[in-house]
């Protein structure tokens, strides 16, 4: 529903007023880069006393099995993200569709979008994992938090959620949600941190 | 002067390529790369270092580690200035710059020092006796005078410039401690694979390794250590950590550790902390924290000269710097005679070596007659010469003979204890070994095992057998399977008998217990004689153990003289508990990234950059930051721009940010049924599309939030709360459901962040509307009707959500859209409103006309509140159980004289009011028992033009039109005011329907 | 301390929020007599020794966690979810 592109109806993205594309801090070859996700489709399912007709519904329209751990399943246009008991994160790389998606899935789960409730970043790079050592109360090791972990914690106070997609070039890559009140507050926390590798941002013009 | 006279020709581990200058107390010296800021004074020849803490004697460097109680000096200068700073954890720098502590006007000559001729006014407790009377004389004569006299450094007048970081650590072993138990242990286990960090306070790794010569299977222990170091480093999974150290040890595997990142540089360099303080995840973990050295009692033991045996090698050793010319050794035990050995080896002219027990082994009588040092069997240190430098000793053997030697330097042994604080951090224990007669650590926390001489075994060779045999255990316990054991490495022999003495009775002079605190025998004497005999209470009555180093020098001296004087055993006596942390740690450390504008999390809505556009000011919510008011050019004052906005909304149209409000998406089959059992009033009757204004209570009976709840579906409700209980009323609820009615099929979600959402108020407000929502939505006043909820769309398809609800008492609305639209909603609220003279307004606007209506916000549901007491008993539904019902019913909740919600206003016009003033009757004194309420909200009424207010009043409502104070003691206010309706603007409330 | 969550792991004290004692468990408002709703309301045990608990995983899953930890030691024996625990288990 992000037609209206009029002169006052112009859409105003979480990161906006805080990230600005460039390096921040060390100047070399940057230790850790950000891409924030910037349109993403978002929402909360939540399934009744059972989840197995939830599970049906988005084996048939996304293609994917609804995780029973703390895990992403994530396709090229879609993930579910388990985010507590009987309740997961749907996502959209586009929001093309998406209300119609909500519509369907309706039917089995309690819905409820929040496409524009969360601020979202991709972090990449050699260093992300020291980065993420100065805020996550979670073990992102290798050995305790393969591809396709995620987890619900806070950062610095603030709350997230994560998950760790497929590595990257220069290696393990995550994906991290925030509240969008909280997105000036995180990228105080985000910048200060990463300054000392070399901290690339890059904003997505989706 | 040559530079650095005491520093020897060669050996030792600094760096004689790499010379940096330094200052203290205002005069330049050089040092190497590798010195501490202690070896490099002492090899400059700067044994004086401070003046004491109480007697402001003349003070030098006792150790050569952490436990160091003397050579405290402030680092550094202005912002980053840093008092209390061991100079023997010093690493140091280029340019580093240090002064001096407790002296006045210089370090030599020292106007206070007379405190020492006074000595018996400041005997142990003389605080409490000496400046008890008068009382007044405290606070303006005594406490500023014993601050000025007595005390450490001054902490940095400015905001301190440097960042500080916090991170998270896991690991399957951590390794407290680099030595060479450490080491064994961080390698054994690191060669399973296992994650390993090993942290180490020093910023070279080695421990005693480093200030010891020694052998390891056949071959200098340097390179020993080398080789080790080199393996570490190899694997990919052990984290080497110097410069950090492990400061306590909390429940479930948790260590706090303090990393100095940028200590050891004048200044961080760019985008690094200054501390890192980490919180450390460890499975197991292995204490190779050493032994501290214990120093003697006897007269005179404080002057700058008398050092632990241990340090003086390390001097020696690690920092080729020789601490004197003429040396006498005073030893109890075996490994003070290391010391002789070492000296003479860089050629000082040991003079004598005194050692305490009468029969002295061959290989240290052939020691001694090899370099030429005579030797005092059964004999101790007596007494010390020397004004600001050690310059001779007195001797005095079993027979009571005493002999005068010249000397500058006198090394004590007198055992080690183990460094086993963190073993006490969770109330453990530790127990007396009447073989090494020192602590040894008791029951140990869970997954933490001790290594060496933390464990009390003393000898390298153990020290490397328990760090290889406790590494393997760590890493096999925490899922690394092992290889069979390799066998230890052999070192050298080496002799460990021990036999301490606590004290020496002299004749005359002070006899140091605690150094730092400047507690002496007589001290101890004098608390056992009063009675405080416990160790704690000896601690607390004469200071000892107290302060920066925590008596690591002294708590075993004095519980030593304490069972002298009791009769019992030392181990009968007491022992010390430890409390985290171990050494001192910056606050800086601890708050990380958190201070300032990053103290916590602030948050900011939707329209926070469109309201900044409009000069907002802000003031903070809860974590929120809201607009407060819009203050124009041509405004008066703060008041002049709170009473446009209000008569601006009152007489046309207002909009006003609420996207603060909590809002809950709540479905399923039973989420009518459990509104019900959550609010007071009934919600199975809500028609769909309309909004209904719900209480909810705590279990006790006491309100504890209030707000709209609209019927979306018949199984879909969306709930406000107030902006400051959003989180606390989404944790009720999910304790409701959850833990209260598992089976109700409710499903429920906050979605405040994804709504922006506005309150457009006023006469105008459905006119301005029109021009936003998309023309095939209704809303008329018969289409949509006081307390309509509906999905509507704005702006040409963007979908939104319209509540006719009103906080204001005017015609309004809330307007809610998805985030990313929430600046373009104001802007064009803003362009549909111009015509209207649409004016944004503020929290202190909205304040004004929720008071002037008498609705309730947090400063009347302030958790001392009942539904009676708010006037709203009514809404009480007696047709359901809902939480609180029962509480709420009490006999003292019910009664009728507990003050009550009122309104009032001032009987002379011109006066204003105050929040926070109790309410007293005419003629009645101020005092407590006059009491009959409280003011909680008041504010300047523009429409009524006098001030107005809310408060509660006993028995109120039957007082309307009765006279009484409003007294407000803390602010010196008093005001006669007239007791009314808590409704004072458009009573019938035609406006909210117009 | 650490505590377990059956759903996210071991996760540190800080994502929690203590709530206290689990074993009361809340009578029906409309037939229960005032004392017993004052009993449940306010009277709780304070073992020294094994206490089953109710935390809160606010700043994770905001699951509510029957925990059985012990007073003295903080050792805990088990989590459970509030919702999934056997009425009455704690008494």
């Amino acid at each position: 529903m992000d037609k209206q592109e009029t002169s006052i109806w112009r859409p105003r993205r979480p990161w906006a007023g805080f990230a600005e594309a460039g390096q921040i801090g060390e100047s070399r070859e940057p230790g850790i880069t950000a891409v924030t996700l910037e349109g993403l489709g978002f929402a909360t399912l939540i399934a009744g006393t059972s989840s197995e007709k939830l599970e049906r519904a988005t084996k048939r329209l996304l293609g994917l099995d609804l995780p029973r751990e703390p895990c992403a399943a994530l396709s090229d246009t879609h993930g579910l993200v388990w985010s507590g008991p009987d309740q997961w994160l749907l996502l959209a790389r586009k929001r093309t569709g998406f209300s119609d998606l909500l519509v369907s899935l309706s039917v089995d789960a309690a819905v409820s979008e929040q496409s524009h409730g969360r601020s979202a970043l991709r972090l990449s790079g050699k260093r992300v994992r020291d980065v993420l050592a100065k805020g996550s109360m979670v073990d992102v090791h290798q050995a305790a938090f393969p591809v396709g972990t995620a987890a619900l914690t806070s950062f610095a106070h603030i709350g997230v959620q994560f998950w760790r997609t497929q590595d990257g070039p220069d290696g393990a890559a995550f994906e991290i949600l925030i509240a969008r009140s909280m997105a000036g507050s995180f990228w105080s926390w985000l910048a200060a941190s990463a300054a000392e590798f070399g901290f690339c941002v890059t904003i997505d013009q989706a | 002067m040559s530079k650095q006279p005491l520093r020897l020709p060669n050996g030792g581990l600094v760096d004689r390529a790499r010379t940096l200058s330094f200052r203290f107390d205002g005069k330049s010296y050089d040092g190497h790369a590798g010195d501490t800021l202690a070896s490099a004074l002492l090899a400059n020849g700067v044994g004086l270092m401070g003046r004491s803490f109480k007697y402001h004697r003349p003070r030098g460097l006792l150790s050569a580690g952490p436990e160091e109680p003397n050579a405290l000096v402030e680092l550094r200068a202005g912002a980053r200035r840093e008092p209390n700073t061991r100079a023997t954890m010093v690493e140091l720098f280029q340019n580093l710059e240090a002064t001096s502590q407790n002296r006045w006007p210089s370090l030599r000559f020292d106007v206070l020092s007379v405190n020492g001729l006074a000595g018996p006014a400041l005997v142990a407790g003389f605080y409490y006796k000496t400046f008890m009377w008068p009382a007044a004389f405290w606070e303006k004569l005594y406490e500023p005078l014993i601050r000025r006299a007595a005390g450490l450094g001054r902490a940095a007048e400015f905001e301190d410039p440097d960042h500080y970081e916090k991170a998270f650590a896991f690991c399957d072993v951590l390794v407290i401690g680099a030595g060479p138990a450490g080491l064994s242990a961080a390698l054994t286990a690191g060669r399973s694979g296992a994650r390993v960090i090993i942290c180490d306070e020093d910023f070279q790794l080695g421990g005693r390794l480093l200030a010891e010569r020694r052998e390891i299977d056949g071959r200098a222990a340097a390179d020993w250590l080398a080789t080790t170091l080199a393996e570490l480093a190899s694997l990919s999974e052990v984290r080497i950590m110097p410069r950090t150290s492990v400061y306590g040890l909390y429940d479930h595997g948790i260590y706090g550790a303090v990393e100095r990142v940028s200590d050891h540089v004048a200044v961080p360099p760019p985008h690094q902390p200054r501390q890192r303080g980490w919180r450390i995840y460890a499975k197991r973990a292995v204490l190779a924290a050493g032994a501290l050295e214990r120093p003697i009692v006897f007269a005179g033991n404080d002057l700058p000269g008398v050092m632990l045996a241990g340090a003086v090698r390390a001097y020696v050793n690690r920092f080729a710097v020789l601490p004197g010319r003429k040396a006498v050794i005073f030893t109890s035990g075996d490994s003070g005679w290391a010391t002789v050995r070492d000296l003479a080896e860089v050629g000082a002219h040991v003079a004598a070596v005194v050692d305490s027990r009468s029969e002295i082994k061959p290989e240290f009588k052939s020691l001694a007659s090899r370099v030429g040092a005579r030797v005092f069997a059964g004999s101790v240190v007596e007494a010390t010469r020397g004004g600001r430098a050690l310059r001779g000793i007195t001797v005095r053997d079993a027979s009571g003979k005493r002999t005068a030697l010249a000397c500058d330097i006198l090394a004590v042994s007198n055992g080690w204890n183990p460094t086993l604080h963190l073993t006490s951090h969770q109330n453990g224990k530790p127990v007396w070994d009447e073989e090494i007669q020192a602590f040894v650590p008791g029951v140990l926390p869970p997954g933490l095992s001790v290594a060496g001489s933390a464990a009390g075994r003393f000898t390298l060779a153990e020290a490397l057998q328990d760090g290889a045999r406790l590494g393997r255990e760590a890493a096999s316990e925490a899922g690394f399977a092992m290889a069979a054991a390799q066998p230890a490495p052999t070192t050298d022999a080496e002799a460990s008998e021990l036999k301490p003495i606590w004290r020496v009775k002299g004749r005359k002079g002070k006899a140091f217990v605690d150094l730092q605190n400047d507690v002496t025998d007589k001290d101890v004497e004098l608390a056992a004689r009063e009675g405080f005999r416990s160790v704690e209470h000896l601690k607390r009555y004469t200071t000892l153990g107290m302060a920066t180093d925590q008596g690591k020098t002294s708590n075993l001296s004095g519980l030593a003289l304490m069972a002298e004087q009791t009769g019992k055993a030392i181990c009968d006596t007491g022992t010390t508990t430890f409390r985290p942390p171990y050494t001192p740690v910056a606050i800086g450390a601890l708050a990380g990234h958190h201070r300032g504008k990053d103290f916590r999390p602030v948050r900011l809505t939707p329209t926070h950059d469109w309201s900044r556009e409009q000069g907002a000011v802000f003031l903070e919510t809860g974590q929120w930051l809201r607009a407060q008011y819009y203050p124009k050019f041509t405004d008066k004052d703060w008041l002049s721009t709170v009473n446009r906005e209000v008569l601006a909304t009152r007489g046309g149209v207002g909009i006003c940010d609420v996207s603060t409000l909590g809002k809950i998406d709540l479905q399923g089959t039973d989420a009518a049924e459990f509104l019900e059992r959550v609010y007071i009033n009934a919600w199975k009757t809500l028609p769909i599309g309309k909004a209904r204004y719900g209480l909810m209570l705590r279990e006790d009976g006491f309100v504890m939030d209030d707000g709209t709840t609209s019927r979306l579906g018949e199984n879909h409700f969306l709930m406000t709360t107030t902006t400051i209980n959003a989180t606390k009323v989404m944790q009720h609820l999910e304790f409701c459901h959850q833990v209260l009615w598992p089976h109700l099929d409710v499903r429920m979600v906050s979605v405040s962040e994804q709504w922006a959402q506005v309150a457009v108020a006023g006469p105008r407000s459905r006119e301005v509307l029109r021009g936003i929502v998309d023309a095939k939505h209704d809303i008329s006043n018969e289409a949509f009707p006081y307390l309509a909820a509906r999905e509507i769309s704005v702006g040409g398809g963007i979908p939104a959500r319209l509540f006719r609800i009103s906080f204001s008492g005017e015609l309004a609305y809330e307007l809610a859209v998805p985030a990313d639209y929430g600046q373009a909603m104001m802007r064009a609220l803003m362009a549909a409103g111009q015509a209207f003279g649409i004016t944004p307004y503020g929290l202190d606007a909205m304040s004004v006309m929720r008071i002037e209506k008498g609705h309730v916000i947090g400063s009347e549901l302030n958790g001392q509140t009942t539904v009676r007491d708010l006037g709203l008993a009514k809404m009480m539904s007696s047709k359901k159980d809902f939480i609180g019902r029962l509480m709420a019913k009490r006999e003292a909740l019910v009664q009728s004289d507990r003050p009550t919600l009122v309104g009032f206003k001032p009987i002379d016009k011109g006066k204003s009011l105050s929040g926070g003033a109790h309410f007293v009757g005419i003629r009645r004194a101020n005092k407590l028992e006059n009491d009959e309420g409280y003011v909680t909200s008041v504010a300047y009424s523009p429409n009524l033009q006098h001030w107005i207010g809310l408060g509660f009043l006993k028995n109120g409502p039957a007082r309307i039109g009765e006279r009484i104070r409003a007294v407000d003691l803390v602010r010196n206010s008093e005001v006669e005011v007239e007791i009314c309706s808590p409704v004072f603007f458009d009573h019938e409330g035609t406006r909210l329907h117009g | 301390m650490r505590i377990a969550c059956p759903h996210c792991g071991l996760r540190d004290l800080q994502e929690f929020t203590y709530l206290g004692d689990a074993s009361p468990s809340r009578p029906d408002g409309l037939a229960a007599t005032e004392s017993a709703m004052f009993d449940y309301v306010y009277l709780r045990e304070n073992p020294r020794g094994l206490l089953e608990e109710l935390w809160f995983h606010n700043a994770g899953c905001r699951a509510w966690l029957a925990v059985c930890r012990d007073t003295l030691t903080h050792t805990i024996q088990s989590v459970v979810p509030a919702n999934k625990r056997k009425k009455g288990a704690a008494a």
